[in-house]
């Protein structure tokens, strides 16, 4: 992509460490674009709410899309006849698509850090790629296993519990029976 | 963390589909509870309750899961349900979410013309009230009877997989789907007649079986994509837009085409055991500008008789496609190129312009020598060849003279190894 001289911002990590991109690319967030726009030129920018390690790989991410919107634009307006434009554009649509997969190929804390990132700074096309991701590691689980996958408490009463479990029961039935296999594990 | 923002737990939720992971997630937390009414999608796979059984017929119990969790999903877009359900409960979950379905797709399972719930009218008569519905998939139906619909607006996809028809009936189904942009009815059979027009279709694919004699009448000006199998008969108004289009006869016989010039045709695939020769001859005359061809027919005739194809003049074929792209042919064409006077007038002027890709399956080893030279001259007439492939495919006559044609055409590609290969 040409950083050819456009304006650049600098956005600082919650630990500290500054990253400047071109005004573009920090743009691909809403909020941050809000900031620019509507509380007049800031130069550095702080993110409170996001580590070094999950801000590079969000800036990765807004650069590679920046560029590929780039390229299908100019591709689009130079190739003589639209049927050549777009046979050219979808390749890199393809192209685009597997880089996404490779992207989210992350372990679980990262994954979980970038949902948490792309809700915060309101980047729409990341939060979908990664709770898709998210949703995809979890088709198939038992509400136990899902419930360990997030980390989170169980916050259902037991009688609340038992209720849904007699409803449901059919989506249940695979648990009890790797349940009784605990007992005599 | 034990805590998502809630907007994260509802476009998670969203990308779920299966009814066993909605269910299972009703049950992780409060929150993830609280987001469940909102799915936009249930699908029911085949064997989705299969866990549960005991031996005690639990169907109506199956059915009560599947309307209350319908009833919960209460911006329900899309439901799909392959598992098998008592048709007469269909109704009530279709009129709880008519708002807002955009998208069915039901295993029948034969049903369909039976009486509905109240006795009258078909099963798929509840279909109706599903007023947004935008697309709609039935896999085995009984369509002896039309269902009453009404008129749906929305409807832009149609596809019907695994029907038996009645004449007359498929007419009226389009007939209450005016404004359908995608037709796909496979697996079909029962028809003699297909008949339709529709203003704003643009893909269709009919695939009818059975040996018999099907007629097809199809009026639509949008129409770019279209794929027909099954029928013997075809009829296409003009003044269509048709840029792909396939026509297969698996078994019986292709008698007659019409469809009058195809001026937009990028891809032509004609298939099947027995065309007549009026029929091939038509459609390669209203395809002039194609340049992508397969020709994968057999046999010529209007009867029971087999018969080869006719001489087709190799320069006059060429001068009337100068457009070819790509080219497939199947035996019986080829050795059609190869008669005798054919390849007489080939002259040191003529050039096929455009042609870079030439696959050419070959079955017997008959006027070999005519056949090596047929394929020599599309090599040095071809300036843009890139690639000639040619298929030997089982040979009939498994004597001498097939080992023979095989070392020529060996040879062949061996002088010309950059663009011929052999399969």
């Amino acid at each position: 992509m040409a950083d050819n001289g456009g304006k650049k911002i600098t956005l600082k990590s919650s630990d500290g460490e500054e990253f400047e991109v071109p005004e573009v690319v920090a743009m691909e967030s809403q909020t941050i674009r809000h900031v620019i726009e509507d509380v007049c030129a800031k130069n550095s920018i702080p993110l409170l709410n996001v580590n070094s390690k999950i801000l590079s790989k969000v800036i990765e991410y807004c650069k590679k899309h920046v560029a590929a919107a780039e390229a299908a634009a100019s591709k689009a307006s130079t190739e003589e006849g639209t049927a050549a434009a777009a046979s050219v554009t979808k390749p890199s649509d393809e192209d685009l698509k597997t880089w996404d997969a490779e992207f989210v190929k992350v372990d679980k804390g990262t994954l979980f850090n970038l949902i948490l990132a792309a809700n915060y700074l309101h980047i729409p096309g990341l939060l979908d790629l990664t709770c898709q991701a998210a949703a995809d590691m979890i088709k198939g689980k038992s509400a136990k296993e899902i419930r360990k996958f997030f980390n989170l408490k169980n916050c259902i009463s037991p009688e609340e519990e038992e209720e849904i479990r007699r409803e449901n029961q059919w989506a249940f039935e695979e648990e009890k029976r790797t349940r009784a296999f605990d007992a005599y594990a | 963390m034990n805590y998502l923002p809630e907007g994260v737990v509802e476009l998670i939720l969203s990308q779920l589909k299966n009814a066993r992971d909605i269910a299972s997630s009703t049950c992780v937390s409060k929150q993830w509870q609280s987001c469940v009414p909102y799915v936009p999608s249930l699908y029911f796979p085949r064997a989705v309750f299969d866990y549960s059984q005991r031996g005690n017929n639990k169907g109506s119990d199956y059915d009560a899961t599947i309307g209350r969790m319908i009833a919960e999903a209460i911006r329900l877009e899309e439901l799909v349900i392959y598992c098998p359900f008592n048709p007469s409960n269909l109704g009530t979950w279709l009129n709880l979410r008519a708002d807002t379905l955009r998208v069915l797709e039901l295993r029948m399972d034969g049903f369909g013309d039976k009486p509905g719930p109240d006795g009258s009218g078909t099963q798929l008569d509840c279909i109706r009230v599903a007023k947004r519905l935008e697309l709609l998939k039935i896999w085995g139906v009984s369509l002896t009877a039309a269902p009453k619909w009404g008129v749906l607006k929305q409807l832009k996809s149609l596809e019907i997989v695994g029907a038996t028809v009645r004449d007359g009936v498929l007419e009226e189904v389009v007939h209450a789907s005016p404004n359908l942009v995608n037709l796909v009815l496979l697996s079909c059979e029962g028809a003699g007649l297909v008949k339709f027009e529709l203003g704003r279709l643009e893909r269709c694919r009919l695939d009818f079986l059975g040996q018999g004699n099907i007629a097809l009448f199809l009026s639509a000006p949008r129409l770019e994509d279209l794929y027909v199998q099954g029928f013997s008969s075809i009829w296409v108004k003009p003044n269509h837009r048709i840029k792909t289009l396939s026509i297969a006869k698996n078994h019986g016989r292709v008698y007659n085409v019409e469809m009058g010039k195809l001026a937009e045709v990028q891809s032509l695939y004609l298939r099947g055991i027995q065309w007549s020769w009026g029929a091939i001859s038509s459609v390669l005359q209203y395809a002039s500008d194609v340049t992508h061809l397969t020709m994968k027919v057999e046999f010529c005739g209007n009867s029971e008789t087999l018969l080869p194809f006719p001489e087709v003049d190799l320069v006059n074929f060429f001068n009337s496609h100068p457009k070819l792209l790509k080219f497939d042919i199947h035996g019986a064409m080829f050795a059609s190129f190869c008669q005798k006077n054919s390849l007489a007038k080939v002259n040191s002027n003529f050039v096929i312009p455009c042609l870079e890709e030439v696959s050419v399956i070959v079955r017997s080893a008959l006027n070999a020598e005519q056949k090596l030279n047929a394929l020599e001259s599309l090599l040095t007439h071809t300036p843009k060849l890139r690639k000639m492939v040619i298929r030997v495919s089982q040979m009939k006559n498994c004597n001498e003279a097939a080992d023979d044609f095989f070392e020529e055409v060996c040879k062949f590609r061996l002088m010309n190894h950059r663009v011929v290969c052999v399969e």
